[in-house]
């Protein structure tokens, strides 16, 4: 009996070591969301104001342009198209890394090394040194200002890792569970969709959180390939809150709010899967 | 009572003759759809809400497909040129941005009425006049002028110390080399400051030059030879390095750039701040600022020439030469700098390029007791005509700045001293303009 | 068995299978690197379009090896990553390895830990502009108001506290990453070689030393891998921070090209200059994954 307390006062006493370093981990990030409910007079004083002296909405509510006289920023647009941006390309680079994963789980070809590293080298390329080339070749090809061209870009920068990933996962499934289906009858696409792709599934999450991260919060590209509510994503809408000037701080940090709980939403209902996803997929070569 | 009843009297009068000089009917354009590309940020947005009555009165659409702030902006165009896409018609502009365009933007003369132009104050219209052509319509001024903490000014024991410590009375300065007394004087690091500046970019370029031109020097011959490592030069860069050296300015000025002044100066923790007029507003706002109500103002001070810092910009409209229907555009942006529409953006704060304005703007202050909103429009007209002088309106001056900006920076912060910075730097300037066929 | 289908068919089937990956990395990665190898090779500016079609040869190149300013830039962004990337693999994997103990409410706290990894890296950089603020940021007023200082810390300006600080945004926002990856490996774990290595009496250390870490080094690889990927982020957090100042002090490559490329539209020098930091990116992940390959013959895994 007092053997068990114990256990269970040491267990607690270890998750509040753990749960405090991890809020004073994310102090920097907590001080942007208490910031988007404070005034700027607040948040940037000196002397400093500890305590928060009012809690308010007003920043919030200026962003949709209630009751100030500012004009709204056009957040439900950006909101939707960041949405519509991030799950569109997370599921076609799920299904075409899960096709490339797959090729290279279960085929022996000539050049598969060279094919892997070279999928992984195209990635390296810093977006720095591919924002003019691709804006060129885009603004060619009609897709600046457009979701879809946002789209294939995000598809291209998540394809490599998911690929990757997926990889893993399908060497950890035996070959003889879709040989077997195979021999009572199903064609290798049934078997590979009824028996393996299920299996996978928890890799496939843990591929598609990182992938909807990076697409979600990408920044530079779609900051050079979008131009209007038609495409602005969220990340590009922060800037509208800098002024030749001014930066209203405030404002912003009310934005970051709307942007990051969604994706808190999101990794928390997919934290089952993320954890065995990313164990079994990548390692065992 | 009665005076301020005739002043209002005035301004409406003003107002009505205004708008009647200004094009009454905009045209008809209907069915045509003007592609835009404007500058966005909470001062600059309300403007866009009058769009829809120019659209009411003309027939035509707006479609803004762009709208961000001008550096932002100033890439996207840069784009635009290369992939040869200018396929929109009006854009926001700003003066020292203009030159590096070439000649995707029209000459408005040729599409904007003479009596149109009259109304604009002849010395921004020179402004924004780039090789002979009125490339842009300025829709505001930027310049800058010296705001201070008045009660710090006012205290009698901070007189007498100042006085026994100086050998002169404590009053808002009137040179550069007493600003830098009093900033010395009142800075206490670091709860709280002298002076401040912006310390990096095309911005500290621009504080350098101002200078540089208050103190008599320029920064080229007149066949381009960089002549900004004069002895003008050192004592214009040496102002800024004896500030920080003494630490009567933030250790984090070298990373300033205009919000950090702004907001530092509405902190309540700096003395004395050299800032643009749209922030007056922001300044006497107690939402906003902890200085609200304490705010003094007075022009620019002088360098040892004798001349005052007056480094300018404006914020212009510009039509492109792909734009199909320049009739059109024409109007609009017409329509965006008459008369109705900046004494909007004046009553905001931002600086009018309507000389009718400026004195309407100030007679609605005094009609409804805004006295300080009053003496900053004095102030500020005073300077925009008198003392604003632009950047050097050639392609090339961006890249210059880029070439300065680090130098200025390393005599700042001791890694050099003026005299080795700017050598350096016209040197590296030099080849710039060897290479850019100037030399 | 399945793997062995007529040979035509064996060498069809994975290319059709590969075919819309390696497309969409050709058409968006490939394509451009063409192009801008070309604008290389050119006095290429943007706001001269024309100027795309005068070669003029390696002056672009030639001029960069005796630019010292970009190799400055160079050293330092090789010394960034060198420390971002250590700093992150040590706090992740301290990280993990508190939160494997953790045997109750477990998912709440990976999601806590996964925090930082919701913040776009243009907001982060806003972030700590504002936290590393030297007159009214919020850490040098903390630091005064503990008394830990009377002094305003010019954590932007002095050139060591510069790089540390944006050493610091980076690690921030990604040590998570590394986190999550390893916290994995430690899940994979078998416990049998831990449970003998008990028996036998070795110490916490030594198993932590002799079995523990093996068999995460794969894990730590694939997390290197993962972040020299996309580590060029980073660009948008100094840009916002610094950009690159003051006086050069915390010029990396990327604000560098962005500088000469787009703000002096010099495109044709700026594409050089982004070839030889795409070659250093690389040769980061060319590194790294030989690393993981190594470590992962080292577990006795399969090709």
């Amino acid at each position: 009996m007092t053997r068990d307390l114990r256990r269970q006062l040491k267990a607690a006493a270890l998750w509040l070591t753990a749960f405090l370093l991890m809020v004073v981990m994310c102090v920097p990030g907590l001080w942007v969301v208490l910031s988007a409910f404070r005034p700027n007079r607040e948040i940037l004083a000196k002397p400093p104001v500890w305590l928060p002296e009012q809690l308010t909405l007003d920043n919030f509510a200026k962003i949709f342009g209630f009751g100030a006289d500012q004009v709204a920023i056009p957040v439900a647009a950006y909101f939707w198209n960041s949405m519509v941006i991030a799950l569109t390309s997370t599921v076609i680079a799920l299904a075409i890394g899960t096709a490339g994963g797959y090729a290279f789980a279960r085929f022996r070809f000539r050049f598969k090394n060279a094919v892997f590293l070279g999928l992984m080298l195209f990635r390296a390329v810093p977006g720095i040194a591919l924002s003019l080339p691709v804006f060129i070749l885009w603004s060619r090809l009609g897709l600046i200002d457009a979701q879809l061209g946002l789209i294939i870009v995000y598809v291209a920068l998540n394809v490599p890792f998911t690929a990757w990933l997926i990889d893993g996962f399908f060497r950890q499934i035996p070959e003889q569970l879709s040989e077997a289906a195979q021999v009572d009858g199903c064609t290798r696409w049934q078997a590979f969709w009824r028996i393996e792709f299920p299996l996978a599934r928890s890799g496939i999450a843990a591929a598609g959180v990182f992938a909807f991260l990076t697409s979600w919060n990408e920044f530079a590209l779609a900051s050079q390939l979008t131009r209007s509510t038609d495409s602005k994503t969220l990340p590009v809408g922060l800037m509208d809150f800098t002024a030749q000037f001014t930066i209203d701080w405030a404002g912003m940090c009310a934005m970051a709010v709307i942007i990051i709980v969604p994706a808190l939403i999101l990794t928390f209902l997919v934290q089952k899967h993320l954890i065995s996803g990313l164990t079994f997929g990548g390692v065992k070569g | 009572m009665k005076r301020t009843y005739g002043l209002a009297l005035g301004a409406a009068l003003a107002g009505l003759a205004g708008a009647a000089s200004a094009d009454a009917t905009w045209g008809d354009f209907p069915g045509t759809t003007l592609r835009v590309k404007l500058i966005g940020g909470a001062q600059y947005e309300p403007l866009y809400a009058e769009i829809p009555k120019w659209e009411a009165a003309t027939g035509a659409r707006v479609e803004i497909i762009s709208r961000k702030n001008h550096f932002e902006l100033d890439r996207e165009i840069k784009q635009d040129i290369a992939a040869r896409t200018l396929d929109w018609c009006v854009g926001s502009n700003h003066t020292s941005f203009a030159p590096q365009y070439g000649d995707i933007y029209i000459d408005l003369r040729e599409v904007v009425p003479e009596e149109v132009l009259a109304g604009f104050v002849p010395l921004v219209l020179e402004h924004s006049t780039v090789g002979g052509r009125l490339v842009q319509l300025p829709r505001h001024s930027d310049v800058s002028n010296l705001y201070f903490i008045r009660s710090l000014f006012e205290n009698e024991d901070n007189k007498a110390r100042f006085k026994a410590q100086y050998g002169y009375d404590l009053a808002p300065p009137e040179t550069w080399a007493q600003v830098k007394d009093m900033a010395m004087f009142f800075a206490n690091p670091p709860a709280f400051y002298g002076f401040q500046f912006v310390g990096k970019d095309e911005a500290v370029n621009g504080r350098f030059y101002e200078m540089l031109v208050a103190e008599g020097g320029q920064m080229f011959t007149e066949g381009w030879e960089p002549a900004f490592n004069s002895d003008a030069g050192v004592r214009a860069l040496q102002f800024f390095v004896d500030l920080y050296q003494a630490k009567a300015v933030p250790a984090g000025v070298p990373n300033y750039l205009w919000d950090d002044t702004g907001l530092g100066f509405a902190s309540g923790s700096v003395a004395l701040n050299l800032d643009w007029g749209g922030w007056s507003a922001f300044f006497n706002d107690p939402a906003n600022s902890k200085v609200a109500g304490d705010v003094g103002l007075v022009r620019a001070p002088k360098g040892s020439a004798g001349i005052r810092t007056g480094w300018s910009g404006s914020h212009t409209f510009s039509i492109t030469e792909t734009c199909p229907s320049k009739a059109a555009a024409a109007s609009f942006v017409t329509f965006l700098t008459d008369y109705e529409r900046q004494m909007i953006e004046a009553r905001r704060g931002l600086l009018p390029t309507r000389t009718q304005v400026w004195e309407d703007a100030k007679a609605e202050f005094a009609a409804s007791g805004n006295d300080f909103m009053l003496h900053v429009f004095s102030t500020f007209q005073a300077s925009m005509a008198e003392d604003a002088f632009t950047p050097i309106l050639i392609p090339e001056w961006i890249e210059i700045s880029n070439i300065m900006w680090p130098k200025i920076q390393a005599a700042i912060l001791g890694d050099m001293t003026a005299r080795e910075a700017l050598d350096a730097a016209a040197k590296e300037v030099r080849e710039l303009m060897e290479d850019a066929g100037y030399l | 068995m399945a793997r062995i289908l007529t040979s035509r068919r064996a060498a069809l089937t994975p290319l059709l299978l590969l075919l819309p990956a390696i497309a969409t990395m050709l058409f968006v990665v490939a394509l451009p690197l063409v192009f801008s190898l070309w604008t290389s090779f050119t006095p290429y500016r943007l706001t001269r379009p024309d100027t795309l079609y005068d070669v003029i040869g390696l002056r672009n190149y030639i001029r960069l090896m005796s630019d010292a300013a970009f190799w400055v830039a160079f050293g330092r962004t090789v010394l960034f990553l060198a420390i971002a990337l250590n700093v992150e693999f040590l706090l992740g994997l301290g990280i993990a390895l508190l939160i494997n103990r953790i045997t109750w409410g477990q998912r709440g706290l990976r999601t806590i830990m996964m925090f930082p990894m919701m913040f776009s890296p243009i907001l982060v950089g806003f972030q700590f502009k504002f936290i590393f603020n030297d007159n009214i940021g919020i850490l040098n007023n903390a630091l005064q108001s503990l008394g830990l200082t009377d002094q305003a810390i010019p954590w932007l300006v002095d050139a060591r506290l510069a790089m540390f600080s944006i050493i610091f945004a980076e690690v921030w926002m990604s040590t998570s990453v590394f986190a999550i990856l390893l916290l994995a490996g430690l899940f994979a774990m078998p416990r049998d070689p831990l449970e003998a290595a008990k028996v036998d009496g070795c110490n916490a250390w030594q198993v932590f030393r002799h079995i523990m870490l093996p068999f995460l080094m794969p894990f730590a690889f694939i997390a290197m891998t993962i972040r020299s990927l996309d580590v060029a982020r980073a660009y948008d957090i100094v840009a916002v921070m610094t950009g690159g100042g003051p006086a050069g002090r915390t010029e990396l490559l990327w604000t560098l090209i962005a500088r000469v490329g787009y703000d002096n539209a010099r495109m044709g020098q700026a594409n050089a200059m982004a070839y030889v930091s795409t070659l250093l990116s690389v040769l980061f992940t060319w590194y790294f994954f030989r690393k993981l390959v190594a470590a992962r013959r080292y577990m006795g895994g399969a090709q």
